[in-house]
């Protein structure tokens, strides 16, 4: 069964893709290498993970606002998340995003860590606000 | 937030997809923020055009707008980037032919190629309590405190994006409630140059995170002794107004300075600026291969101070002296033969540049001498440089003898 919750919208667009979760913030300035989407900021959760094409819940960005142009870079060679949602969103991931054009949402109705674990289908209607999410197989919310 | 059905209409993409990105960003920020509306502005200043804050990632977003039609509405002004337009500085190519990509994806779109982070010195004047979107920490603090106009911190793209529709949130500055003073500060120091003032911005920007400063005892400041003392408190931390006591327009008296708010109450006497001057030296080796001044750009008054301090001496062999300023400004100091002075010594009268934002690195440079109290801050981290900290006077003195003069701080 999907499970549909209500946030609010940074970025407009949609897109569909599996979930990966990071509880830590993420600087982009840095902290994500442009060509492959692999997180090399040394000692972070995701160090060494892509976030290509993953629909990526973290709680906010950090650091350097030329994070913005990063983002706008990973969206633009395809090397970065299919959509976002955060927390509450801060301006370098809200700015970045709109440029790349990555839909976003944070403040969801209900806490999102508790509902969305990695390897889940999940769906960002950032322009309507909505997120779905269908658990892994063998999984249930 | 509510818009206009003008605002809507850009909002909807019907003057292009990038007013349409413009309008996104805005509104996001608005609701980021909690603003309830957007203002329309009549100026907006971008800043981070150097290569170091763009990246090529930055360099390409900027030309994709410019060939996607992109057009400033409003008078937008450009802040220092990382190149000398006029002459050649032995920079590496490649840095050159990127920083200029930025320079010149701005200018299509419209922008003022003024590179500076000083407009207020070219002409660019908000009045008293005017709203505008101006990028550039020093430059935003000068305006809502020395002029009185109303600006929060933009970045970059927020600031592009006011540019392009002429449009800014309306929240933090904007709104007069939220620019009453937090801390008075009572100087009894003697501030005897604007080195001090900037010692003392460096010394309250660490200590006070976001809240306002408000100084009293500060009696007959140069401008430039504000600017210096704005662009510490920006960099240090992350203050975006201050003001003081009968010399700032929104502090005729203390009370008006607070409208009526509880404050904390702190001192600053010889002992705090003398702290704030430690805090922004680095160096130990009193060997000094490279002097730079004018951070933020010098005014016309410096370059002559300048100009003067190096008659009939020579720049040390061993020692590079840059002196950063922009282009209006040089070309007037060059009329009046400030320039001839300073560089028949031996310097160097840059425009368009400064040293953070460029890469004088690239020239081998390990040990930097500077008057500028944020580019004292910067310089560790953005070249690499050990940074030795004091008044216009020590820093040429440096340059001549290729030493700091003195091992205390």
């Amino acid at each position: 069964m999907a499970l549909t919750l209500r946030g609010r919208t940074i970025s407009k667009g949609r897109a569909t893709g599996e979930a990966l979760v990071c509880r830590q913030p993420i600087g982009f300035n840095f902290g994500v290498d442009v060509a492959n989407g692999v997180i090399t900021e040394y000692g972070h959760e995701l160090f060494g993970r892509s976030i290509k094409d993953k629909v990526l819940l973290f709680p906010h960005g950090k650091g350097s606002t030329g994070g913005s142009y990063v983002v706008y870079q990973l969206a633009r060679s395809k090397t970065g998340p299919v959509a976002i949602i955060n927390v509450t969103t801060e301006t370098i991931i809200a700015v970045g995003a709109i440029m790349g054009g990555i839909p976003v949402v944070d403040q969801l109705e209900k806490d999102p860590y508790g509902l969305i674990s990695d390897g889940d289908t999940v769906t960002v209607d950032a322009t309507r606000g909505l997120v779905t999410i269908e658990k892994k197989a063998g999984e249930r919310s | 937030m509510k818009l206009s059905d003008d605002e809507k209409r850009m909002r909807d993409g019907e003057q292009g997809e990038s007013v349409r990105m413009a309008m996104e960003i805005l509104a996001a920020l608005g609701e980021i923020y909690g603003a309830e509306r957007l203002i329309p502005i009549r100026s907006a200043h971008v800043a981070g055009l150097s290569l170091k804050s763009h990246g090529l990632a930055g360099a390409q977003w900027a030309e994709d707008m410019a060939s996607g039609g992109a057009r400033v509405r409003i008078p937008t002004t450009m802040n220092v980037i990382g190149v000398d337009r006029s002459r050649d500085l032995k920079l590496p190519g490649d840095w050159v032919r990127d920083q200029m990509r930025i320079e010149r994806a701005y200018e299509c779109m419209g922008c003022y190629g003024t590179s500076t982070c000083v407009p207020y010195y070219c002409g660019f004047v908000p009045r008293f309590r005017e709203s505008i979107a101006w990028a550039e920490s020093s430059a935003v603090v000068f305006t809502n405190s020395v002029l009185g106009a109303r600006d929060n911190r933009e970045g970059g793209p927020s600031a592009l994006a006011a540019g392009l529709t002429g449009r800014t949130p309306l929240y933090g500055l904007h709104l007069e409630e939220n620019r009453r003073g937090d801390v008075l500060f009572r100087v009894s120091a003697p501030l005897r140059s604007t080195a001090d003032y900037g010692a003392m911005g460096s010394y309250v920007g660490r200590m006070i995170g976001t809240r306002i400063p408000v100084f009293e005892g500060i009696s007959s400041p140069d401008t430039e002794d504000l600017v210096y003392l704005g662009a510490a408190l920006a960099s240090s931390g992350g203050v975006a107004i201050f003001h003081a006591v009968g010399v700032t327009p929104e502090a005729p008296t203390r009370e008006a300075a607070f409208g009526g708010r509880k404050y904390e109450v702190a001192e600053i006497s010889e002992k705090e600026i003398a702290e704030g001057r430690r805090k922004l030296t680095s160096a130990k080796d009193r060997k000094v291969d490279y002097v730079a001044i004018g951070c933020p750009h010098y005014s016309l008054n410096q370059l002559r101070k300048a100009a003067g301090l190096l008659e009939g001496r020579r720049v040390h062999p061993g020692t590079v002296l840059w002196v950063h300023t922009n282009a209006a400004i040089r070309n007037m100091a060059a009329q009046l033969g400030y320039v001839q002075m300073i560089e028949a010594a031996g310097g160097i009268v840059t425009q368009d540049l400064c040293t953070v934002l460029g890469n004088p690195e690239a020239l081998g440079f390990r040990t930097l001498a500077t008057d500028s109290p944020k580019m004292a801050f910067y310089a560790p981290g953005s070249n690499g440089f050990q940074v030795w900290y004091g008044s216009t006077e020590e820093c040429i003195e440096t340059a001549v003898k290729g030493a700091w003069p003195s091992a205390d701080v």
